[in-house]
């Protein structure tokens, strides 16, 4: 290649630019531009090395897609039309393939084994996009399949999650554990969640019921609805209407006087008192309120709820 | 394709005329050649013909023919001559009837494979620096592949232009080589 000798010297060839090569080698030049070119093309070789050039920088482009689709059209229909053209784009997707997965300093310390590897590559022919577009939707579809599956099958889900997430403990289940948890909406609200599925045992319920002091034979009383579930409980919001800080000692007691469970340092702001259902029956219960310090003295407030 | 592939399309005599006309140093004149050939079929192909290297080889031959009656009295750059004589038979071309070409595809696996084989062997027959060279070359893409390439050249001490030069002829080596490996696999 004695041209190649030849610098790549722009007076030579002055007065086309590497656009206007371009787009001579991919046809595209106007009609106007084509003779004058040809003509220099046949006598200038410095215009001939440059052009040596831009064809492997197209052909680099094609292999590497950056090419927009015109342009790849037009490499296709009037590039690509001689056998060297072919072999040159031949090499040049090869090399490519071989080294353009990372970068240089990888590339000059990658073992043996990885070339291997990407010999493998080449030969299941994931160097091709459009194997690389099928692998990706696979994936895709993999993963929509195993969404769907947990979506539909929510004991499957279940069961993945509780392997995941070890399950909590049991909040509030022991009456003399009770804690306070300061986040929680304000008393005036009252909510009465559908009960649970009888067969979905592992799952929690909580009912929220805003309780405030009544006397004992007040007409109209917030209703608890029983739930089976071995985890269920009420969360009776007590509304302190006294001092607001407390410490308070909050008894639930039936309505004949048992106590049923017992919270002995209540404190404010928030006046929680979690009560498991399976400590209750349909009935009428009582919470008693009491000063925390001296539990001898006469009760602060009752509340009243009904269990049915 | 070199002279001699195109030597039973002519006359001996034709043909050393021919050579003799471009160059009266034989080597040179095989390289004027080879040259004027490679323009005529990079003008042809972006004229949009289908056939660039057996319109290009055809104007040669009719040069070839001719060059006994203008070589005394033809004056300026004969590569120029050759343009004329091929504007005729690209005249005569899109007056044939088009025939339509198959498209060639290489998807076969086991030529792939081979290829890339190829590929390696004649990676391993280049210097150290030449291999790393073109790694680095052909290493990253888009701004990446840039400024990499920037880089190289600085640490070469040359300008981009210098390195392109120099992929372009590590990478003809490479080419021969994967082409003469190919045939050597029977490919």
């Amino acid at each position: 290649m004695t041209d190649m000798a030849n610098p790549l010297n722009a007076a030579v060839s002055d007065g086309f630019s590497d656009e206007t090569i371009r787009r001579f080698l991919l046809g595209s030049l106007r009609a106007s531009e084509q003779p004058l070119f040809e003509q220099r093309l046949m006598s200038d070789v410095g215009l001939d090395a440059r052009m040596r050039l831009i064809e492997l920088d197209l052909a680099d482009d094609y292999a590497c897609e950056r090419m927009t689709t015109s342009e790849r059209q037009l490499f296709e229909q009037r590039f690509l039309v001689t056998a060297d053209r072919q072999r040159k784009l031949r090499v040049s997707e090869l090399l490519h393939d071989r080294f353009s997965f990372g970068g240089a300093t990888e590339l000059a310390a990658r073992p043996e084994t990885d070339r291997g590897a990407n010999r493998l590559w080449h030969f299941f022919g994931l160097d091709r996009l459009a194997w690389r577009i099928a692998f990706g939707a696979l994936i895709l579809l993999m993963l929509f399949g195993t969404v769907l599956l947990v979506v539909k099958e929510a004991r499957l889900a279940e069961r993945i999650t509780n392997r995941i997430i070890p399950k909590r403990s049991a909040p509030r289940s022991a009456p003399r554990e009770v804690n306070h948890p300061t986040n929680i909406s304000s008393p005036e609200h009252s909510s009465t969640p559908s009960p649970m599925p009888p067969h979905d045992s592992a799952t929690q319920s909580v009912q929220t019921v805003a309780l405030f002091p009544t006397a004992r034979d007040a007409g109209k009383i917030p209703v608890v609805t029983l739930s089976s579930g071995e985890k269920d409980f009420v969360r009776l919001k007590l509304a302190v209407t006294v001092d607001q800080t407390g410490p308070y000692r909050a008894e639930v007691l039936t309505i004949g006087g048992q106590s049923v469970l017992a919270v002995d340092r209540l404190q404010g702001p928030q006046f929680d008192v979690d009560v498991p259902m399976r400590l209750l029956k349909g009935g009428k219960y009582q919470v008693r309120l009491s000063d925390a310090r001296d539990v001898s003295k006469k009760e602060v407030a009752s509340y009243y709820f009904l269990v049915q | 394709m070199s002279p001699a592939k195109n030597f039973q399309f002519l006359k001996q005599e034709d043909f050393d005329r021919l050579l003799a006309w471009l160059d009266p140093d034989p080597e040179r004149a095989g390289l004027t050649y080879e040259r004027i050939r490679w323009r005529l079929i990079a003008i042809l192909a972006s004229r949009g013909c289908a056939i660039p290297e057996e319109l290009a080889d055809e104007t040669i031959d009719r040069v070839a023919r001719r060059v006994a009656d203008i070589r005394d009295t033809y004056v300026g750059d004969k590569a120029i001559y050759f343009l004329g004589v091929m504007n005729n038979v690209h005249h005569e071309y899109l007056k044939r009837p088009k025939m339509a070409r198959p498209p060639e595809t290489v998807d076969d696996v086991e030529v792939k494979e081979k290829t890339h084989l190829c590929l390696d062997k004649c990676l391993d027959k280049l210097t150290a620096s030449s291999r790393r060279m073109i790694e680095r070359y052909y290493a990253a893409d888009k701004q990446a592949k840039i400024d990499l390439r920037k880089q190289v050249a600085a640490e070469s001490g040359v300008s981009l232009n210098t390195l392109r030069l120099r992929a372009l002829r590590i990478r003809e080596k490479l080419q021969a080589c994967i082409e003469q490996c190919l045939q050597t696999e029977g490919l």
